[in-house]
């Protein structure tokens, strides 16, 4: 069937001439029938480079509130701190890609990250009055340790809302920094869990789409 | 109009469609394969990524492909899109409808765990004292499983078990067990149970598939044509024999309807689809039974255990590291009394490290506690068997369409008490071997996926000898129509532990055999 479909693939050709074949053709600006006739041989042309966009530019934040998004980063310094040589999640710009996330995401895991961050910062102004982002590292223990629970099951969120937003947030928080490209420019060692670690060190068979139903 | 004739009608190309056509042509018999998707060229589709160069760093595109936990931003594009493709189901009772679309379907992505069916199996009613036996024994399948064993170059360990029989395998060899799997062996063995290995399908250049291992052989013949893209809606009868004698299809780029002609069809598009096309074509179910009896098996139960001599990077060689295999070994005589019906077998994985979910902790003191776990955690997982129930089923559900207009399937699957005890008695079964063997016990749950998770789903076109009670013949043929053929996991009875494939693969040979000598001989 390889052999059929490249066959097709050859006839085809002449057609929709490569871009190359084109290029060759251009010194006789009146190609002859003859040339117009031969089918071309499909040819490789190189890749250009081209330069990934985290690299020249920052992601806009602009779904969450101020409020909100002052205590997303504090609950990223706090959850995933720079470890061991490698970026915690502020350096790996996870709050920004976060805010990206939850803006395209499902409006269930909208309402949990909004209420989630407007809860962590009203309890930090009745317990230590000022906002999340404001507190102190044992301050902001006091809010987050009685939040996390052991989990055993991917799908099994705890019920209480908040312990959800915190056990939704901190996994969240670890895959966007394992994931990110400062993590795979700061050393080697691979980071423990999250969804990378099926990747092969950040690294993946990826899938481009096949042949897509183009839609008018 | 069209210029060449088929014999055969092929729907889907997959393991059961691929063995139809290989078997079937090489018996002379030319054969059209209909697939509903394109073929995928793997050096083409296929490329090494960073996590940090796809669009959603890994996440995948939020709400895309919510009943396929399987799926991730590296292989989103593999799977069926749930909107072009959607099913429905009632909110409070999720299933995961996992499909491949791809030429090959999904027989380019199995798990190549290769396991026969046995007599505890085939002959449930009997063991369990309710359900229904199979029409056919382990006797009338092993021949196909020995030829299918052979194709797939499936390797294992014989062990003469009757709930696990051998197959014919091209390769017996394993490396030494790891000090903790010759524990956990020791452990079993004292209780009665017996720790076997992986059957695993071998295949060649790292694919077992329909494409390299089936296709090529019916293509080779000159006897096949695949036609690529095209979406089966009906199967179309004829009016004077009552007889199948093609169906009508969509392109699936225009849309465009074409209908093509046979003298038999061969329904492999696995057993939901195949179902949906059925019923949408509404033939074949004299018998009201078509739909019901969905069944496919119980993944999940997840018990970690720690061996602490294996922290902070401290094992010694040969300590951690490889895998056992523990087969069904409840309910094997009557005298085994529990409060669940069938069993299940359990996956035990050496070396691996712990989920940081694991631990309710946050930054450095979680990351000490997870490297400090690292490669010391022993694991088992539960393939179980679910009973095959009347209540569990599909029908179409006119009031949604896919994107080429065809009525959807609705599907309704919920576990029972049975699945609840089996499972646990699964994990309490882990854990306590684990505890015995000195081990910290770090997660035990006896939770498990949503039908449908395992992508075993059998059984909704079950065969039997009463046409009023099933809808296949042993032969895997309609009982209203012998031209009629379903040679995908539609025709199962019950589901078992085992994954399905080889029993998949050995009921499409032995139907085509049986199709074919039939089209021979003019019967059909």
């Amino acid at each position: 069937m390889k052999r059929r479909k490249f066959v097709q693939n050859l006839l085809a050709a002449p057609a929709v001439a490569p871009l190359a074949a084109q290029t060759q053709q251009r010194p006789s600006a009146q190609p002859n029938a003859q040339a117009r006739q031969t089918p071309q041989q499909p040819q490789e042309i190189a890749s250009l480079a081209v330069t990934e966009v985290d690299l020249v530019a920052a992601t806009q934040p602009h779904y969450f509130t101020a409020d909100q998004f002052s205590a997303l980063q504090k609950l990223a310094a706090v959850l995933v701190p720079p470890l061991k040589g490698k970026p915690g999640a502020v350096d790996a710009h996870a709050p920004e890609f976060l805010d990206f996330l939850i803006s395209v995401s499902p409006a269930e895991r909208q309402s949990l990250y909004r209420n989630g961050l407007e809860s962590l910062n009203r309890m930090a102004q009745d317990q230590f009055h000022t906002n999340f982002h404001g507190l102190e590292a044992k301050q902001a223990d006091a809010i987050i340790r009685p939040l996390l629970v052991a989990r055993y099951w991917p799908q099994d969120m705890p019920e209480d809302p908040l312990k959800n937003f915190m056990a939704q947030i901190h996994e969240d928080l670890r895959t966007a920094t394992a994931n990110s490209r400062e993590w795979a420019e700061g050393g080697s060692s691979s980071p423990s869990g999250g969804r990378v670690r099926r990747f092969n060190r950040g690294r993946g068979l990826y899938w481009r789409p096949i042949d897509p139903v183009v839609r008018g | 109009m069209a210029t060449k004739q088929h014999d055969v009608l092929i729907v889907g190309s997959g393991h059961s469609g691929g063995m139809a056509a290989k078997i079937l042509t090489e018996k002379g018999i030319s054969c059209l394969m209909l697939n509903a998707g394109p073929e995928a060229d793997l050096a083409r589709d296929r490329t090494m990524k960073s996590a940090h160069e796809l669009p959603y760093r890994g996440f995948g595109q939020p709400g895309r492909l919510p009943h396929v936990f399987q799926a991730n931003e590296y292989n989103a594009n593999q799977w069926v899109d749930e909107k072009e493709n959607p099913y429905t189901h009632p909110p409070e009772a999720p299933y995961n409808w996992v499909r491949v679309r791809l030429l090959g379907g999904r027989s380019l992505f199995w798990a190549r765990q290769s396991f026969r069916l046995s007599d505890y199996e085939f002959k449930a009613a009997d063991i369990d004292g309710t359900g229904d036996n199979w029409p056919i024994s382990l006797a009338d399948l092993a021949p196909f499983y020995s030829r299918v064993e052979q194709i797939f170059r499936v390797s294992g360990r014989k062990e003469g078990w009757p709930q696990f029989p051998d197959g014919d395998f091209t390769d017996s060899s394993f490396p030494p067990d790891s000090e903790t799997i010759k524990r956990f062996t020791e452990l079993a063995t004292k209780r009665g149970i017996g720790v076997s290995k992986w059957r695993f399908a071998q295949g060649r250049d790292g694919l077992a598939s329909s494409i390299n291992l089936l296709l090529p052989d019916a293509l080779a013949t000159g006897k096949l044509d695949i036609v690529e893209n095209a979406i089966v809606r009906e199967i179309t009868v004829d009016k004077n024999t009552g007889l199948a004698n093609g169906a009508y299809f969509l392109d699936r780029h225009s849309g465009r309807e074409m209908h093509v002609k046979a003298r038999a069809v061969v329904l492999a598009a696995g057993c939901l689809e195949t179902t949906r096309l059925l019923l949408n074509s509404g033939i074949c179910n004299s018998s009201g039974v078509m739909g019901h009896y969905l069944v496919d098996q119980m993944y999940g139960v997840s018990v970690v255990a720690s061996v602490p001599e294996a922290r902070d990077g401290k094992a010694p060689e040969n300590l951690m590291g490889g895998s056992a295999f523990m087969p069904r070994f409840r309910n094997l005589s009557k005298k085994d009394k529990r409060d669940f019906i069938k069993g299940y077998c359990l996956h035990i994985s050496s070396g691996g490290d712990a989920n940081p979910q694991f631990f309710p902790l946050y930054g450095e003191e979680l990351q000490r506690k997870v490297d400090s776990y690292a490669g010391s955690c022993v694991s088992a997982g539960i393939f179980g068997e679910r009973v095959a129930r009347y209540e569990n089923y599909v029908r179409i559900n006119k009031d949604v369409k896919d994107a080429w207009g065809i009525p959807v399937l609705h599907i309704e699957a919920r576990d029972s008490e049975n699945e609840t005890n089996l499972r646990r008695d699964a994990a309490n079964t882990a854990e306590e071997l684990f505890h015995e063997a000195g081990w910290e016990i770090i997660c035990n749950t006896d939770q498990v996926n949503p039908p449908g998770y395992s992508i075993h789903e059998v059984g909704t076109c079950r065969m039997g000898d009463n046409p009023k009670t099933s809808v296949l013949n042993k032969w895997c043929q309609s009982h209203d129509m012998k031209n009629l053929v379903v040679v995908d996991g539609a025709s199962f009875v019950t589901c078992g532990w085992q994954n399905p494939t080889m029993t998949i693969l050995a009921l499409s040979m032995r139907a085509s055999d049986h199709l074919g000598e039939q089209m021979r001989q003019g019967s059909v």
